[in-house]
């Protein structure tokens, strides 16, 4: 994270002058020392502000809690509220193409593919996400079905985005990084929120928020939103028949009931209707019910519980599948629905043990009950599932030195898959003058098998008996392993510039490959294909971030990334795809952004480059291009809490390809898009 | 041409205000929203004519223990008044000399000196505030805490209604509010 002081702006920020706000969130973020010795703010800024502005300000830059000293010397980048909103990000894939250690390509109307460190495939699978604590990831695919996890942006306070193994903490799928998406307290957001708008692409949105004290200790806040999306288009320019339809509600409450004692209850409901392009709509829906007690033990000491219940359900069109020559039909067109409930609790205890350790540790156990409808042509076998995972973790963070610490834990998981798999990680910080800070660390990290990799099924009854199925997944599908070696620096040059520079190489093993079955006696033919851990690599590079303050009232910020894969089938065996299909990555990217404040107006430009990339398409590898795109935003604030905003995406191009889909889909391209937005708060 | 003075006078302040942080290094972000946060109580909190002997003597803001905010306070508060009571920083060396101030700063950590402290000014019209860990159950009337990396206030307000002084409501509104500690 470059930026490591940062001011979460809270809804009173507008309610006296924006100005002094911004000059105080400015005067924060960018005055030299913000590790240790702490900027002076003028007593005659900090007067001007509000109690409720006062309440909010960042007392320190780096958090005490345990779970985040780990992130402090590691790859971490915060987006903020501030940043999301000043970015014209209209969903959270698009929020999180501010953190520039994520490839995040659109792949149509409603899909995205997101990723760190590489493996950003069709069904990437080495990234945790999790909002508010709930992990989001399918046990389907162990990836994130993004046009499902919304919520209203005005009221997300950070977007933490880690890459780099977060497994000892994190546990399983926190493979190449966590994405944490954190809600704000009720406590935070009284009054009323209204916003809404309409657009080229984004045809129309609306949301509303309305937080009240209910007394001196409890805080509540009710919900709801709503959005249309436009279809993408087709290389040839034709529609891509992916129109997109959400609405979603929900609630948090906070009760501080005691000094010690605090409870978080929230949920959340969501619809949708998703067109795709093979035709049909698809329909999903889902929610879910999350409470947390936090208790104070002592003042070195705290431990908090938290259960949450998630369902999410879908139901969508399969089209039928047909032979290479496209005479045959393999299996008839239908419909995949898959109901996943998910029961989770966790528990976690931090205390500091004399004066030099800093320990968390921790228990988990997830339930999960998977109800597939199978289609013809796109099966689970078993339909119905349920699966246990058991995990204890715990970490120690040793001071050896005043400015000098060692971490190491390891977390233990217990899958019904592979049984026992451990996730140990050490991590060495060294703090110098409290403007620097260089860090190393060695993570192993798993993805344990998800539904696709053990018991997908591509039927073909048309072809039957011959062959029963195209594809199924492998039964003795084992974990992907990743062993991780870091090297970071962080640091702050003077009172404008700071920066952060993450290197890592990363050692696979077992990773995905597809097998074919041995000829069958008459025809020869090898189905089904089927998934094994025929594959191994390594993947190197490095992220580098530098923050630069212009002017009180204007901040760039510029990231590059870079990527290097070299993945190989295992001496001796074998990859239907070649090694090609676990990645789809671009070796570079970078983006420059640029927030500019002008009385009362805000401008801000966002320019990235993503480099071309190899996806391949069953066998056969074909080039994504490179492209440069730039969003831009103007926002007018009137009366401190209105603000009308005028908001370009995409600009440079009439449509642009960022990923490609595998057949029969065919390829979506992005357009260029303008909205407008009015906000209010009252 | 006006927009580019105007940024030119920004950068201009923010030279300035580096070279006071040069001065004060050693305050931190904490201690000066603290700061802010007294000089604030002053508007929120009403105290009873008894507790100004003279129609425009001081109103005094006493710091007992070691004085975490430099000279932060006083710029604070330097030229403000509450109505003709100008606003004056007193570091305290004696325990005897608290019960004449207004707020009553106490940076304490020693349960046995903030009860020693709180003793003194027992049912004066003397706003105690604090950071100490359970300053608020012992028996002091506004206790400062950490939370998500913010300060939040805890009131007491069993002892800031013995103690006669006032708190607006819109104090509480944004505070947690405590009961005493039954010893």
């Amino acid at each position: 994270m470059i930026r490591s002081c940062h001011f979460y702006s809270g809804i009173f920020c507008r309610a006296t002058d924006v100005r002094v706000v911004l000059a105080v969130v400015l005067v924060t973020l960018f005055l030299p020392g913000c590790v240790i010795g702490q900027a002076i703010i003028p007593a005659d800024t900090l007067k001007k502000l509000s109690m409720e502005e006062l309440m909010n300000m960042e007392v320190t830059s780096v958090s005490k809690r345990p779970e985040k000293l780990v992130e402090a010397a590691s790859a971490i980048q915060v987006i903020t509220n501030e940043d999301i909103r000043r970015s014209g990000a209209t969903s959270i894939p698009e929020a999180l193409r501010l953190a520039t250690n994520l490839h995040v390509a659109q792949k149509n109307a409603h899909d995205w593919a997101i990723s760190a460190r590489g493996f950003n495939t069709d069904l990437a699978n080495k990234l945790l996400v999790l909002i508010d604590g709930r992990t989001v990831y399918t046990p389907l695919f162990s990836g994130v079905f993004w046009d499902r996890q919304d919520y209203l942006l005005e009221d997300i306070e950070r977007i933490e985005v880690i890459s780099g193994p977060g497994s000892t903490l994190w546990g399983a799928n926190a493979v190449n990084g966590v994405i944490n998406i954190i809600t704000k307290k009720a406590h935070d957001t009284h009054g009323l929120y209204v916003e809404g708008g309409a657009g080229t692409e984004l045809r129309g949105f609306a949301g509303l928020r309305y937080g009240a004290r209910l007394n001196a200790n409890t805080s509540l806040r009710v919900y709801g939103k709503y959005f249309g999306r436009d279809d993408a288009v087709t290389p040839e320019g034709s529609e891509a028949s992916d129109e997109w339809h959400m609405g979603q509600g929900g609630f948090k409450m906070d009760v501080n009931a005691s000094a010690k004692n605090t409870f978080v209850f929230q949920g959340d409901y969501y619809s949708g209707n998703v067109d795709l392009s093979t035709g049909g709509t698809a329909r999903v829906k889902g929610g879910n019910l999350l409470s947390r007690w936090t208790h104070t033990i002592s003042d070195h000491s705290e431990m908090n519980v938290q259960v949450y219940y998630d369902r999410t359900s879908f139901s969508q069109p399969v089209p039928e599948s047909r032979t290479e020559d496209n005479l045959t039909v393999l299996a008839p067109a239908g419909t995949l629905k898959d109901d996943l409930d998910t029961y989770n609790v966790d528990f976690q205890h931090n205390f500091t043990l004399g004066s030099r350790n800093e320990v968390v540790w921790g228990a988990g156990y997830r339930f999960t009950h998977d109800v597939v409808a199978n289609a013809p042509a796109l099966a689970f076998s078993p339909d119905i599932l349920d699966r246990n995972l058991f995990s204890v973790f715990v970490q120690d963070k040793i001071r050896l030195l005043d400015d000098l610490f060692f971490t190491l834990g390891t977390k233990v998981e217990h899958n019904d898959y592979t049984g026992f798999e451990f996730e140990p990680g050490t991590r060495l910080q060294w703090n110098v003058n409290g403007t620097h800070t260089v860090w190393a660390a060695v993570s192993r990290a798993v993805r344990m098998p998800s539904r696709v990799d053990r018991h997908i099924r591509l039927p073909t009854p048309g072809f039957a008996p011959i062959v029963e199925n195209l594809l199924i997944g492998g039964k003795g599908f084992e974990s992907e392993t990743v062993i991780a070696y870091e090297l970071g620096y962080r640091a702050q040059f003077g009172s404008r510039v700071s920066s952060s520079l993450s290197t890592f190489y990363n050692v696979y093993h077992d990773l995905r490959s597809t097998s074919l079955s041995p000829p069958d006696p008459i025809f020869g033919l090898q189905f089904p294909l089927f998934y094994e851990n025929n594959l191994e690599g390594e993947t190197w590079g490095f992220e580098v971030n530098i923050l630069y303050q212009v002017f009180d009232q204007w901040r760039l910020r510029g990231g590059y990334t870079l990527l290097r894969e070299d993945i190989r089938v295992r001496d001796g065996r074998f990859d239907f795809n070649n090694a090609l299909n676990e990645t789809a990555d671009p070796q570079q990217q970078f983006s420059l952004q640029s927030s500019l404040n002008i009385f009362d107006f805000e401008l801000n430009a966002g320019l990235r480059f993503v480099d071309s990339f190899v996806y391949n398409n069953t066998g056969v590898p074909a080039t994504v291009p490179d492209y440069t795109e730039l969003n831009l935003r103007l926002a007018w604030i009137l009366k401190d809490n209105f603000i009308f905003s005028l908001n370009g995406q995409n600009l440079l191009h009439n449509r642009h390809a960022e990923y490609v889909i595998s057949r029969p889909n065919p390829s979506a391209e992005i357009e260029r898009s303008v909205y407008l937005k009015v906000s209010c708060r009252l | 041409m006006k927009c580019r003075v105007s940024l030119l006078w920004l950068a201009l302040s923010f030279t300035l205000v580096s070279s006071r942080e040069i001065a004060q290094r050693d305050i931190s972000r904490e201690y000066q929203i603290k700061a802010v946060f007294l000089f604030n109580f002053t508007q929120f909190v009403q105290w009873p004519e008894a507790a100004f002997p003279t129609p425009d003597g001081p109103f005094l803001i006493g710091i007992i223990g070691r004085d975490p905010f430099g000279t932060y306070l006083d710029e604070t508060v330097q030229g403000e008044k509450l109505g003709d009571h100008p606003l004056v920083v007193k570091r305290i060396q004696s325990p005897d000399d608290v019960v004449n101030c207004h707020i009553l700063f106490v940076n304490a950590s020693d349960k046995a000196d903030v009860k020693l402290i709180l003793e003194k000014v027992k049912d004066k019209p003397v706003l105690t505030v604090g950071d100490a860990p359970n300053f608020a159950t012992l028996g002091g009337m506004i206790r400062f805490l950490k939370e998500d990396n913010k300060i939040r206030i805890r009131i007491n307000l069993e002892a800031t209604k013995k103690a006669n002084v006032t708190i607006s409501s819109k104090l509480l509104n944004l505070a947690d509010i405590v009961e005493t500690q039954p010893h």
